[in-house]
């Protein structure tokens, strides 16, 4: 078992956690935030999307104990009371989700896509979502989701 | 679009927020967790087994195996198939118990169940087991499984051979191809795909004893289908069993069946009196979930001297995997019989379906199950024969269109089709698309180093048939008077509680969000289909409509009562009844209000309606470039003119199309299950070997419709979620073919991968080469 500590959407938490507990599954698991999917077991997919530290990671990629003193933020961080995320905003505007499964995951690569770059080009977003799967939307909308947030946000 | 159906949709809120409830967010108290040990052989006997290791291990609660599934009887699986061979004998639906007994027949069948404290201690128990298999032969291909001495899956079913249907006329095809001036033919495979929609099955299955009940929490397509299948399977009557459906992860026809995990976690709750739950890994989601798509079809097409279509005659081997899943078989004979005329009038036809078992994983519905792959043996086969007869593609196509005025057409085999205007759909298609401008795109490419061809495809399909005679919509009102309509359908996507609330609440001309719309709800006493086959706004949305007029009348006497006038003195518009001078109004809702707390409520109801099967259509047109130093394929443009009869919401339909389209593209150029031939191993068994589409696969669709409402429901709708299946695999395969075409290739088999191109690129330009020097 591992002490660990860290914050999530601005609480602090701090938990045992047997040592091979996965990141996902102790966002998931011990503190209830659901919002983070598991879609594959290869880190491809993309559903697990979280920021570390202002960094896009797939929390089913790392342990927890390795988010020990990091500051996280999930799906269930980005609106600001009622104030959607201008990437959460976008992408309801777009139709840029279907089932929303791999919604959370796809939100929160685009932030950390836009923070990096705040004005992608079509090539780049492409680029910058090859890690993230959807089978529902065809990407079309997502992209043109993406290049709505990227507008509202300059 | 209009302002009013704009993109928003009602679910997106919890969606986008984290807060929507897929079924690996369910958990109850004191609940285990199960982990299935999966056979690592594709078709052996299971000598022994030991479990004591992993029951050794703490933590480990129970594990069970094959003879859990024989003591509780968990091993006929129900089938939607009705058709029969010549001699009238049905389908033959081998036995499959929940967890394997005696024999393992694909790579990936359940053979134990652990239940231990964590699901992580329950994966690592599984490791402990042992299980000695003696090997059998093993067959992974449906044509070599049909072959006399292929080894034989289950004595039940001798050759391999489930069924051999057929339809049409067998002796009028023969005379025509004999007076033929010209025949077309060829063999095309519409190749094995994994569903994969995004969340994994899961499911969590609650024994409650005192009642005898199941409550089950997991992912599915609906409601009443899944409760039926699961008594099937189980003999647990429909009325203890306790389905709750929430969001859910996409589907695809993946989720139209039962499977064996939800009887063998009843047997777990049943006899440990705890809930139990199981999340599957992908990994775990390749092996086992269902299969799509795996058919094999050899076409033929006569033609006269003007290239009037005569006779066509198809020969369909339809692989079914291990098992027979409730929806495989139907889906892939009775789908595609019903439009073996394509949109053309050709007069004598006949269908052999033979539908075979290997030792893979059951294959079941998967996006348009069925209706793509007869679309795409047509297409091609006209294509084919515009390029053997040196007629253009979109002329040969025009010449034996069914006309407008032969609707309702009754096709020679299963079809009637309702009234399209294939010709109009086509002319508009191949002017969007700039069809006569393409010679100076394929130039331009050819500067650039890259090959650029064009493909078309003039399609049909039969959608909206549906399992259930009919759909019941039930309306009710909650204890503060709000209005609530509850569906059989549950959308996996699809976006019904946006269209369904803005059906009924355009009806009644009140705001959408006053109409909340609640899907496969447990305890509510009505019948429908679920959502798959492009059915639930044709069938669920009409009912929709029907019951909202329903409620109109059915409030009128108390409308009247409270406006203190007779019923016939009071109308009804935009929400409200008014006496005729406009004097005296009452609102719809603050009349269900004044009347919230009875029980039930007056205004509650039921609608229903029996909704006819109905035809959407529509011509696609895309352009491919291949890089031929690499063999890369890219969909350089794509354009779409369909006639979905009337739109409901442009947004979810353009939705739709885009996902439909980037899931042919997927299947076109990358999505390949590949099972090693000797050893029945899946190759592609993950993500990284299995190439889903991704961003900028598919860049951009221009949508055009051409729609002619339909006639048969009263919204008018055709139902458009595998519109977008259906017409893509052969549009971007012919535009592939056309592409390459100029260097001779003549034939080419999906998935179009880069390394199948490069090194049918390469072959074919060694010759050209040679010539050069
Ligand atoms: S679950 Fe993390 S990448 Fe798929
Ligand atoms: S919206 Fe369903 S997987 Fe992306």
């Amino acid at each position: 078992m591992t002490k660990i500590e860290l914050t999530v959407n601005g609480t602090r938490h701090a938990r045992e956690v047997e040592d091979r507990t996965l990141l996902v599954d102790l966002l998931r698991d011990h503190l209830g935030l659901t919002g983070t999917h598991v879609g594959c077991d290869t880190s491809q997919c993309g559903c697990c999307t979280v920021h570390l530290d202002g960094r896009a990671v797939k929390s089913c990629t790392m342990l927890a104990a390795q988010a020990d003193g990091a500051s996280i933020v999930t799906i269930e961080g980005m609106a600001k009371g009622d104030k959607l995320h201008p990437v959460q905003q976008a992408f309801t505007d777009c139709h840029a989700l279907q089932c929303g499964f791999c919604t959370p995951g796809m939100i929160m690569a685009t932030a950390a896509l836009l923070k990096d770059n705040p004005n992608p080009t079509d090539e780049e977003i492409y680029h910058g979502l090859e890690g993230n799967l959807c089978r529902c939307t065809g990407y079309i909308n997502i992209v043109k989701a993406v290049k709505q947030a990227a507008q509202t946000m300059k | 679009m209009s302002e009013k159906h704009a993109a928003n949709r009602r679910e997106d809120l919890r969606l986008i927020t984290g807060r929507g409830r897929y079924s690996s967010d369910n958990n109850l108290p004191g609940q285990l967790h199960a982990s299935f040990l999966r056979c690592d052989c594709a078709h052996a006997e299971i000598v022994a087994i030991d479990t004591a290791p992993a029951l050794k291990r703490p933590g480990v609660v129970a594990v069970f195996t094959g003879e859990d599934a024989i003591a509780a009887g968990y091993k006929n699986f129900p089938n939607l198939m009705t058709f029969t061979n010549k001699a009238g004998a049905g389908i033959l639906q081998p036995e499959r118990p929940v967890l394997a007994h005696g024999r393992v027949r694909f790579v990936g069948e359940t053979v134990a169940m652990v239940v231990a404290e964590s699901a992580a201690i329950a994966q690592d128990a599984v490791a402990d087991i042992r299980v000695e298999y003696r090997d059998l032969p093993t067959v992974v291909d449906a044509e070599d499984a049909l072959k006399p001495a292929a080894p034989l899956l289950h004595t039940s079913v001798p050759g391999n051979l489930t069924l051999e249907w057929d339809t049409g006329d067998a002796a009028a095809v023969a005379q025509a191809f004999k007076q033929a001036a010209h025949v077309t033919k060829l063999k095309v495979v519409s190749p094995r795909v994994v569903p994969s929609p995004m969340e994994p099955r899961a499911a969590l299955i609650s024994y409650e004893a005192a009642s005898g009940c199941y409550d089950v929490y997991t992912n599915s397509q609906g409601i009443g289908m899944l409760r039926w299948q699961i008594s099937a399977l189980t003999g647990v009557p429909e009325d203890k069993l306790r389905l709750h459906l929430h969001d859910v992860g996409g589907s695809f026809g993946q989720r139209s069946a039962v499977y064996p995990e939800h009887g063998a976690l009843m047997i777990a709750s049943k006899k440990l009196g705890r809930p139990i739950k199981w999340v599957a890994t992908r990994s775990e989601c390749f092996l086992s979930d269902s299969h799509g798509r795996g058919i094999v079809m050899g076409g033929e097409l006569a033609l006269d001297r003007d290239g009037k279509f005569l006779a066509a005659r198809y020969d369909f081997v339809v692989d079914m995997g291990a098992y027979l899943t409730t929806t495989g078989p139907a889906s892939h004979v009775r789908n595609p019989a019903i439009c073996t005329t394509g949109v053309y009038k050709i007069p004598a036809l006949y269908a052999n379906f033979r539908v075979a078992l290997t030792n893979t994983a059951p294959i079941a519905a998967y996006r348009g199950a069925g209706r793509p792959d007869i679309a795409y043996v047509i297409e091609r086969l006209v294509d084919q024969a515009a390029c053997e007869l040196k007629i253009d593609r979109a002329e040969l196509r025009r010449r034996n269109f069914i006309p407008l005025d032969a609707f309702p057409y009754k096709t020679p085999t299963l079809g009637t089709y309702e009234a399209s205007d294939f010709n109009g759909c086509l002319t508009k298609a191949l002017k969007a698309a700039d069809w006569d401008g393409f010679p100076q795109r394929r130039e331009a490419a050819r500067k650039r180093g890259k090959l650029r061809g064009i493909g078309l495809s003039t399609v049909i399909e039969g959608t909206a048939a549906g399992f259930q005679p009919k759909d019941q919509i039930a309306i009710e009102f909650d204890a503060d008077g709000r209005l609530e309509v509850f569906t059989v359908a549950l959308s996996q996507g699809q976006g019904h509680e946006t269209t369904f609330a803005q059906i009924v609440a355009d009806t009644l001309g009140i705001a959408a969000e006053s109409v909340t719309l609640r899907q496969s709800v447990h305890g509510k006493n009505i019948v429908g289909n679920h959502t798959g086959g492009s059915r639930s706004l044709v069938g669920a949305g009409s009912v929709c409509k029907i019951a909202a007029q329903k409620l109109i009348e059915q409030a009128r006497p108390l409308a009247a009562e409270a406006l203190e006038l007779e019923p016939s003195q009071v109308d009804y518009a935009n929400g409200a009844y008014r006496s005729r001078d406009g004097a005296k109004s009452i609102d719809l809702l603050e009349l269900a209000k004044q009347h919230a707390g009875a029980s039930p409520h007056p205004l509650n109801l039921i609608a229903e309606a029996s909704v006819a099967a109905t035809f959407p259509n529509g011509c696609h047109i895309a352009e491919v470039e291949i890089d031929p130093e690499t063999g890369v394929s890219e969909i350089a443009a794509y354009t779409a003119c369909d006639d979905c009869g009337t739109v409901i919401n442009h947004a979810i339909v353009e939705g739709q199309m885009h996902g439909g389209v980037a899931m042919g593209a997927g299947q076109v150029f990358g999505e390949q299950t590949v099972y090693d031939k000797s050893s029945g191993q899946l190759l592609s068994g993950s993500f990284s070997d299995y190439a889903m589409p991704r961003a900028g696969w598919v860049r951009d669709i221009h949508m055009n419709d051409h729609p002619l409402i339909s006639k048969v429901n009263v919204l008018g709708a055709k139902g458009v979620g595998e519109s977008g299946c259906t017409a893509s695999l052969s549009t971007l395969v012919t535009a592939a073919l056309d592409a390459v075409r100029p260097l001779g290739i003549e034939h080419l088999d999906m998935p179009l991968t880069a390394s199948r191109m490069w090194q049918m690129i390469q072959q074919a330009q060694q010759p050209q080469q040679a010539k050069a020097k």
